[in-house]
Order: structure tokens, then C-alpha cells, then sequence
């Protein structure tokens, strides 16, 4: 019996040793779009998330403490969104990684602001999104009215004097629309043509017919890339060889896919710098990683902000010592300053925008490749 | 002018699928007064499988593109087809002594359930057909565009309207279908077997909506999920523009739901499109409430 007591004791203080030195884990929670159309967009982001996560553990964690990561489905529907943040916020994260589109965003922002949990959004261009004034909101990806200025310039600079203007009534795309037309107007350029289409469908020969005989010089679409990608293929077919421009969220290697080699040929997009064309060295090592780990890049830009905001929350955490939400975010508003992220280094307004980071200018060529412009 | 022709075009092509859905709509209702909402997710279920299939035979490199296409479409039709006949079996013979209700209820039930098996059995992206199946060429006339692609579709889509027409006015099989579509009693009396009959009908209709999948996949290339929604939708709509239950009014209706789309895109708005469409259907139907070929065919025999 006595034997029996000491070997149980033994094994307790074992399994407190071990217990011990996990010490507590820290909960970082990552909603991302795992189902529905923007599903790939939201692997990615898990994957990336989940990688950077495991570097830090690898090395330590943060102040002596481990990560733990939570994700959430959030569908890439507002609905599902709110719902996804409700359980996030009831896990005890201290901080929220995501989502993608903007009227996703939206539609947790709210819950995570009652919830006092710091939220860092990486898809969410949508202005109004940090003009709200919420204390615990933030973004590591630009704002669609610095994506109008490039657009409205980007059509200046290649010279044309009429302009369509097409988006698909969502509100980034919407949203994005009315920034550039007013720019645009600014400049002295007509917008002979714009409209909205409805996401979803197959064919689009209709509308394409309809901005053919208002005669533009060059097209813009704000909308998302598996339309473009429709658009750009039946306008093709019509034998109609118009420019087209995509809004970043067309930045997608999925529209080549859709579009065709022949029929994507040609086409500008704008968009923050894709993964490969990441100066920083930080990014060179993590791409290489991440390209080893699962066997191919990542798809889109979108995914790898993710992955800043995730470094953002790290590089808080650390820096404040804390992961008290008030510390947190004041920490991101007022002390960071050049944190390194992924796609350069990263600091916070008092609105919760990052600072810095441009818009460049992408072509595809014949073979379907991303090209950056000059 | 040119602008006006190019619409009329465009309106025929989609137009022309949506007859095509309707069919099944319309050929379900006629028999069995029931709305079958999972008509619009067999559709979807014709364009993976036709993608699926293209991709593992390989078959316009063994036997050239048109008969490769033709292969293809009549083995997606008798998959569907088959499948359309189970989901008759499991999901609307045993409730069809039932109130109508929980058919319907029924019907929407067996929509999401194709819908979702479709998704966790390819996922949740969308694929994309291989660009090369047919040739894609476009001829010009008189300033407005026309894809070959779109030519075969309108053509395909009329000849099996006119197919199944025949079909049911003279054949034998046909009047039987005719006859249950009247009075499943009095049929049955007369010696018709109204169980063959509707199993039959859930042959021809998935099978139709079926290939108008594949020619979505073929023509527009990309696929997903959730695209038998609006396209259902828009088929459902066409049926009873036409006159529920009426084989010819399947046809008009789509052809004019389609180029009514195109044309209110092209001079109102290309938003309102979808509204637009509505607006003309609900005025149709206050004018004409059982739609435009209005009394059922089978009743003027």
C-alpha cells in the first residue's frame, strides 16, 4: 500500500512538473472565411497563422508563455460572422486575428468592441470600418480611398479621357466605385458608363454589351475575381479588346483559372504587393517555410496580412507585457512603432489603420503571371 | 440597331437554359402539382458531374469534340436522370397521399440535401471546365457578335423541346402522361400505370436539367455549388411565365425571361435587371393569371 501511495505521488508531481512547465497558453482567435466562396482565401490565412504561431512556441512563446490559436468559420457571411465572434469571444481569447471581406468585418466588429477583445482585421479595405471610432479595431491591410487614389491616377497615367466604372453592389466594391469616380471627376475624366451586376450569375454578355456601346477607353471593375474573371472571358468571346482594371480584390490567381490564359492576357489590377514580390527578408524566410510546410505559396496578399496581423498582436503582447485588452490596444495605438511584419513593418493611427503601404500595379502576361508595373 | 440585336442574342442564349430548367419544373407540376425545388441543385449536379467525367475519360481526345460532347452529355443526362429518379422514390412517393404541404416542405428539403452533399463531396470552391472542350470560335454578323457556343446551346435546347413536345402528343407513353396529368384516378382506371408514369417524368425532367448543367459548365466554364439557386429560380420563374404544367409555355417563357433580362439590362439598368424581370412577370400575371400559353395542353385533348 505504501508503495502503491508513493508511486501514485510520484506520478502527480509528474504530471504537475510537466503540467507546470506548459506554464498558461495564451488564446489568440483567427475567424477566417473556412467554407463558402472565399473558402481558399481563409485556409491560407489558417495555415499562415498557425505556422507563425508555431515559430514563436518553437522559440519559447511570448514572455516565457505559449500560444494557443482558436479559428472560427466565419463562412465570409455577415450572419455566420456574428456568430463565430460570439463563440471567439466567450473562449477567453485576448486578441482576434481576421476576416476577409469587408461586410464580414463589420458584422463582428461591434460584438468584439462589448466584448473588449482587440480585433486586427486583414482583408477589410472598407473606409467607414475605422471612421467608427471603435477603441479595439484594427487592420493591417490599406484603406479602398488610398485604392481610389491609385485606380484614379493609374487611369490618368495611361491616358484615358472615358472611363466605365462597374462594381457588384457589395459594399467594398460599391464603396470602392464612389471613391474612384469622384477622383476621376476631379481629373477631368468622363465615366461614360456605370452599373452594378449581380454576383452569382453565369453571364454577363448583357452588361457587357450595354458599357460596349457607351464606348469607354478602358473598363474598372471593384468587384471580386470570379466575375472578373467571367467578364474577362466573355468580353473575349464578343471581340471586344477594351482594357480592364481590377480592384485588389480581383488579386487572385484563381481569375487565370477562370479567364483563361488567352482571355486574362493584358489585364491591370491594383493591389498591395503579392506574396513573391515581398521585399522584406522576414517574408523571403516565412515563404520559403510555408512552401515547405504545405507545398505551394500562399494564394493572395489577403492571407499573408493575416499572418501581419497575427505579428502585430505577438509584438503587443510582448511589448506591453500584458495581455490585458485596454494595455493591448493602447500599446497598438500609441507605442508601436516598425514592428516587423510580413509585408514590411507595421504601425497602428489613432484610428487603427496601418500607416504606410502602397498600391502597386499588376498586369498579367501570357502565361497568367502577376506581373508587378513599374 | 446593332446594340438591340447583340441583346436579343444575349437574352436568347441564357434564355434558352432557362427554358430548358423549366421544362422540369413545368413536366413535374403537370403530373403531380408539385414545385420540385430540388430541380435547380440536379441541375448543378449535371454540371459536376459533366466536369467530372470530361476530366477522368478524356474524351474529345479519343473520338474529336462534338461526338465527345454528345457521349458526355447522355451519360450525364442518364446519371441525373437517375438520381432524379431516387430522389422521386425516397423523397416524394411515400407523401403523395399526403397534404400538399409536406411535399413542398419535402422538395426543400431534398434541395439543400443535394446541395450540401454536392458541396462536402467536391468542396466548397468553385471548379473551373477545361477551356478547349468545343471549339470557341465567334462569327460576326452585320456588326453583332454571336458565339458558336451560344448557337449550339439555343439549338440543343430547341431540339429537345421539340423532342419531348412530340413525345408527349404522339406516343403512346406520352398520352399515358397526358392522361395522368388529368386525372391520376381516372388514368389508373383506364388501365395507366400511374407509378411508371411519374418515374418517368423524373427521368426526362432531371435529365433535361441535367444537360442544361453541362452546357452551363461547357459554355461558361466556371462552376459552383450554389448555382442551381438562381438559375432555379429564374427556370421556376420561366414555367409559370409561360403556364405551369405546359410544355410549349416552358419554352416561351424562358426564351422571353432571358431577352426581357437582357433588354431591361441594356436600357434601364443593369442593376434592376432581376427586377425588372419580376415586374413583367407579376404584370403578366395579373393580365393572365395562368400565364402566357395559360390552359393546360393535356386538358384540351
Amino acid at each position: 500500500m505504501k508503495r502503491f501511495l508513493t508511486l501514485a505521488l510520484a506520478l502527480c508531481m509528474a504530471a504537475g512538473g510537466t503540467g507546470l512547465a506548459s506554464a498558461k497558453s495564451i488564446k489568440i482567435g483567427l475567424m477566417a472565411p473556412m467554407t463558402g466562396s472565399w473558402a481558399s482565401e481563409g485556409q491560407d490565412m489558417k495555415q499562415i497563422v498557425e505556422l507563425l504561431a508555431k515559430d514563436i512556441n518553437d522559440k519559447g512563446g511570448i514572455n516565457g508563455d505559449q500560444i494557443e490559436i482558436l479559428v472560427e468559420d466565419d463562412g465570409g457571411d455577415p450572419r455566420t460572422a456574428s456568430l463565430a465572434a460570439q463563440r471567439l469571444a466567450t473562449q477567453g481569447v485576448v486578441a482576434v486575428v481576421g476576416t476577409y471581406g469587408s461586410s464580414v468585418t463589420e458584422a463582428s466588429q461591434t460584438i468584439y468592441d462589448d466584448f473588449q477583445i482587440p480585433q486586427v482585421a486583414n482583408g477589410s479595405t472598407a473606409v467607414r470600418l475605422t471612421e467608427k471610432g471603435l477603441k479595439y479595431f484594427f487592420r493591417t491591410c490599406p484603406r479602398d480611398d488610398e485604392q481610389g487614389r491609385v485606380a484614379a491616377g493609374t487611369l490618368e497615367k495611361m491616358g484615358f479621357k472615358k472611363v466605365a466604372v462597374l462594381h457588384d453592389n457589395t459594399s467594398y466594391a460599391k464603396g470602392l466605385a464612389e471613391e474612384t469616380m469622384a477622383l476621376l471627376k476631379d481629373k477631368g475624366i468622363e465615366v461614360v458608363f456605370s452599373d452594378a451586376l449581380t454576383p452569382g450569375e453565369r453571364d454577363y454578355n448583357a452588361i457587357l454589351t450595354k458599357m460596349k456601346s457607351a464606348g469607354p477607353e478602358a473598363v474598372f471593375f471593384t468587384g471580386y475575381y470570379p466575375e472578373a474573371g467571367l467578364l474577362l472571358r466573355q468580353k473575349m468571346e464578343m471581340n471586344w479588346n477594351v482594357p480592364f482594371l481590377g480592384g485588389d480584390a480581383t488579386n487572385n490567381p484563381d481569375l487565370v483559372k477562370i479567364a483563361g490564359n488567352k482571355a486574362a492576357e493584358g489585364f491591370y489590377f491594383l493591389s498591395p504587393p503579392v506574396p513573391q514580390d515581398l521585399p522584406a527578408q522576414k517574408a523571403k524566410d516565412f515563404l520559403a517555410a510555408y512552401q515547405k510546410k504545405y507545398g505551394a505559396a500562399p494564394g493572395s496578399i489577403w492571407a499573408v496580412l493575416a499572418g501581419d496581423g497575427f505579428l502585430a498582436v505577438t509584438a503587443a503582447i510582448e511589448g506591453a507585457k500584458s495581455t490585458k485588452p485596454d494595455d493591448l490596444a493602447d500599446y497598438m495605438h500609441k507605442k508601436m512603432k516598425d514592428a516587423q511584419g510580413l509585408t514590411g513593418t507595421i504601425t497602428f493611427n489613432d484610428k487603427g489603420d496601418r500607416v504606410g503601404e502602397v498600391y502597386k500595379v499588376y498586369k498579367v502576361d501570357a502565361e497568367g503571371k502577376f506581373v508587378l508595373q513599374p | 440597331m446593332e446594340e438591340f440585336f447583340q441583346q436579343l442574342t444575349n437574352g436568347l442564349a441564357v434564355g434558352g437554359i432557362y427554358a430548358l430548367i423549366a421544362l422540369g419544373y413545368t413536366m413535374v407540376y403537370g403530373v403531380l402539382k408539385l414545385i420540385n425545388f430540388a430541380h435547380g441543385d440536379l441541375f448543378t449536379l449535371g454540371a459536376y458531374l459533366g466536369l467530372t467525367l470530361l476530366t477522368s475519360l478524356g474524351l474529345s481526345d479519343h473520338v474529336g469534340p462534338f461526338t465527345g460532347a454528345s457521349i458526355l452529355a447522355l451519360m450525364v443526362m442518364g446519371l441525373v436522370a437517375i438520381v432524379g429518379m431516387l430522389l422521386e422514390r425516397t423523397a416524394y412517393r411515400p407523401l403523395r397521399e399526403s397534404p400538399r404541404l409536406s411535399a413542398v416542405v419535402s422538395a426543400l428539403g431534398a434541395s439543400i440535401f443535394l446541395q450540401n452533399s454536392i458541396m462536402l463531396i467536391y468542396g466548397a470552391k468553385f471548379y473551373v471546365y477545361p477551356q478547349d472542350v468545343l471549339p470557341r470560335t465567334t462569327i460576326e454578323i452585320f456588326g453583332v457578335y454571336i458565339p458558336l457556343m451560344r448557337i449550339l446551346i439555343l439549338v440543343v435546347s430547341l431540339v429537345m423541346m421539340a423532342a419531348l413536345y412530340l413525345f408527349t402528343q404522339k406516343t403512346r407513353v406520352g398520352t399515358a402522361i397526358r392522361a395522368a396529368a388529368i386525372d391520376q384516378g381516372a388514368a389508373k382506371l383506364m388501365g395507366i400505370n400511374v407509378d411508371r408514369v411519374i418515374m418517368l417524368v423524373f427521368l426526362i425532367g432531371p435529365a433535361l436539367g441535367g444537360s442544361a448543367g453541362l452546357m452551363v459548365g461547357l459554355y461558361y466554364g466556371q462552376i459552383n455549388f450554389t448555382m442551381g439557386w438562381i438559375y432555379g429560380l429564374k427556370a421556376f420563374t420561366a414555367a409559370i411565365l409561360g403556364g405551369i404544367g405546359n410544355i410549349p409555355g416552358a419554352m416561351v417563357g424562358g426564351l422571353l425571361l432571358g431577352v426581357i433580362e437582357a433588354l431591361g439590362a441594356a436600357y434601364i439598368s443593369v442593376a434592376w435587371k432581376d427586377a425588372i424581370a419580376f415586374v413583367v412577370l407579376i404584370a403578366i400575371l395579373i393580365v393572365r393569371p395562368k400565364g402566357l400559353l395559360g390552359e393546360r395542353v393535356a386538358e384540351k385533348i
